[in-house]
């Protein structure tokens, strides 16, 4: 987009006066490092390590069973790692995650040389072991959030994703032709608006056999878009008519191409608040499924589920501080970017501002 | 006016027509029915193979989805909203018995907020740049992204568990201890203490979502050229503040109000599930979770006819507030 270059390195220019916005993307980097990273920083299986004379990195069993080496199932190692590595090769080394905790199971007594085993029940406040503490089941708060900062980014991403599509596609139709297209795309919209989202996730989750994150996503993204297609609407009707559109037609471009090419660019400022706005409440949205206890099961862990476990016994206060921070700080965040980018690309509020 | 009216009759019509069928299918399309919901949870309630049968025939449930979505719609064109297949009630009882509490949540919420909200966006503004403003600002804004639930959770931590036994004690869940013999005054001051944490929870987003609303907009109209004129003229800043800016906001604001009605109503299913409150939103929850497809109906009927009616009620209120505006 070099053509409209000048207008977005000028708003970044904007955007970078605002310390609270910067501050929220340096927060959304780490979380992406995070996340890419889990198991590097928190789980029982060695980063890398080598085994009978061959290199192998079962940490990537934690993003996907299949990517552990089929080695280890085979020789029995049954997920416990540094015993066995040091029965079964002598010879064998690796290299640790930062943090000895698995988000799915408690760590069991001398697993680790010298560690003893997860506190389980009521028992397991923030220590030296487990920085957040453990749950009922005496499994690592740390390494459950670690794991599930995938989820939180993964919901806000895929669902704003599907929305912005479906939202600037109904919308830019229906703004561009006009007519009967844009009393149809409305009424479309209107409808969707009054669908309770609840009752659609509830129900396509009771429907599903084996309901997963990426579903709970899909559902999200599918209802919301209504926002997003009411504002590009609004957009697509104000620059459809403006005289670099009606240049564009008259050196022979095709509507797919004004809208996409022409229109689209001259845009997506605005159109890009509410999708930030949106990464914001899909991840509020997921979370308060997860809580309800409609979550992804296991073992996809989300911080919304650890807040459920809570539920149960509340004087574990540490089930709901860690988790409870990290989404209002996820939100927030969020929320904190949307606010720069509509400070730093709206012109009316850019003249206030002088 | 009144082929205004007529148009978004017919449209509203439509809508709900859409909405209602699209959500009996996907009730009926959910796995288990409302009998074996309840046989699921309780064991000794099983019942023999052939009672099942007779109980699916009496509610219709051997028939498709379609059919039953027809006989529903055709009794709801009677005034009739059908029984409740698990809680054996009239749904419209049902709803009557969960509409005061909802209400006494919300409505107090509602209250509360527009008290607050008003007189902090005014002040925002009035003092706009300064520290303390900023301070309440930023403060505002933190409120507004603290998630509900997790402020449900903090509050019954500090309240029910930490201050226990402390005069500062508030209950856990549900909304009154008092059996319904206790003297009237005592039950009112019981429900009243139960109410206080879903008051406050309900309260402190939208309180922070409107004021700054009203912040925006009035930032929007105090840059407007009438705004320097009255102030050329000689009129003090409140003066200016209140009767040349704020009548003015007053269009966003109507639309406000207006989507508020619904949640109003609707109350809210997340609080009402963590403190147990027994008001709309949970009953909505139960009824899916019991697969009580009557009751499912009912309210997703009712909460889309709020929803339809508080964008008209914002777009009438538009007219009213701005001259300038007709439905036409």
């Amino acid at each position: 987009m070099a053509h409209s270059g000048g207008f977005w390195a000028e708003a970044w220019r904007r955007y970078r006066r605002r310390p609270l916005a910067l501050a929220a993307v340096a927060f959304v980097g780490l979380l992406i490092l995070v996340a890419i990273f889990a198991p590097a920083i928190a789980g029982t299986k060695p980063v890398l390590c080598r085994y009978q004379g061959r290199l192998y990195a079962p940490c990537l069993g934690y993003f996907n069973r299949q990517w552990e080496p089929a080695i280890f199932t085979k020789d029995r190692f049954r997920g416990t790692y540094p015993q066995n590595l040091k029965d079964k090769d002598p010879e064998s080394w690796a290299i640790w995650p930062l943090v000895f905790q698995d988000p799915f199971r408690a760590v069991r007594e001398n697993e680790w040389p010298g560690r003893s085993e997860n506190p389980a029940r009521d028992e397991g406040r923030p220590s030296r072991q487990n920085l957040f503490g453990t749950d009922q089941a005496g499994v690592d708060v740390f390494a459950k959030m670690v794991h599930g900062t995938t989820v939180a980014l993964l919901v806000g991403f895929v669902s704003m994703g599907i929305a912005g599509t479906i939202g600037i596609l109904v919308g830019a139709i229906g703004g561009y032709f006009g007519g009967w297209v844009d009393s149809l795309t409305s009424r479309v919209t209107e409808i969707v608006m009054c669908i309770p989202t609840l009752v659609l996730i509830l129900a396509i989750i009771a429907i599903l056999e084996k309901p997963t994150i990426w579903h709970t996503m899909a559902i999200i993204g599918a209802t919301g878009w209504t926002g997003i297609a009411r504002l590009t609407r609004g957009e697509f009707l104000r620059l459809k008519n403006a005289e670099f559109v009606m240049a564009a037609r008259a050196a022979g471009a095709g509507p797919l191409r004004i809208m996409l090419r022409h229109i689209l660019p001259n845009a997506l400022a605005p159109i890009l608040v509410p999708i930030t706005f949106g990464i914001a409440s899909a991840i509020l949205v997921e979370s308060s499924l997860s809580f309800l206890g409609f979550g992804p099961p296991p073992p996809s862990a989300s911080w919304g589920s650890v807040l459920n476990d809570a539920r149960s016994n509340l004087s574990m206060w540490w089930l709901v501080f860690f988790p409870g921070v990290a989404i209002f700080l996820t939100v927030l965040a969020y929320n904190l970017i949307g606010e720069g980018l509509q400070e730093a690309t709206d012109p009316r509020l850019r003249e206030a501002r002088k | 006016m009144a082929t205004f009216l007529l148009r978004r009759l017919l449209l509203g019509i439509l809508t709900l027509l859409v909405i209602t069928c699209f959500v009996y299918g996907l009730a009926r399309a959910m796995p288990g029915t409302p009998l074996t919901a309840q046989m699921g949870e309780d064991p000794s309630r099983k019942l023999n193979p052939e009672d099942q049968e007779r109980l699916r025939r009496i509610y219709g449930l051997d028939k498709p989805w379609y059919a039953g979505y027809a006989q529903w719609l055709g009794n709801v064109t009677r005034g009739d909203l059908g029984r409740s297949i698990t809680r054996k009630q009239p749904v419209t009882t049902l709803i009557a018995e969960r509409i005061g509490p909802t209400f006494l949540i919300s409505g107090t919420a509602l209250l509360l907020i527009w008290l607050m909200a008003i007189p902090l966006g005014l002040y925002a503004s009035a003092r706009s740049g300064t520290a303390d403003e900023r301070a309440t600002s930023l403060l505002l804004y933190v409120l507004y992204s603290f998630p509900t639930f997790v402020a449900a959770l903090f509050l019954q931590i500090v309240f029910s568990v930490w201050l226990r036994g402390t005069a500062w004690e508030l209950p856990l869940f549900g909304m009154t201890d008092l059996p319904s013999t206790a003297p009237w005054l005592a039950r009112a001051a019981d429900v009243a203490r139960h109410a206080i944490l879903p008051v406050v929870c309900q309260t402190y987003v939208s309180l922070a979502y409107d004021s700054r609303f009203i912040r925006a907009n009035m930032a929007e109209v105090l840059r407007q050229d009438y705004i320097r004129t009255a102030r050329a003229k000689g009129a003090g800043p409140w003066r200016v503040l209140f009767r040349h800016a704020f009548r003015n906001t007053l269009i966003p604001l109507a639309t406000l109000i207006g989507l508020s009605l619904p949640g109003l109503i609707g109350g809210s299913v997340i609080i009402e599930q963590i403190f147990t409150w027994p008001g709309m939103g949970r009953l909505f929850f139960e009824s899916i979770r019991e697969r009580d497809y009557p009751t499912i109906m009912g309210l997703t009927l009712m909460f889309s006819v709020l929803t339809l009616l508080g964008q008209l009620l914002a777009d009438l209120l538009y007219c009213l507030v701005d001259p300038r505006v007709s439905v036409e």
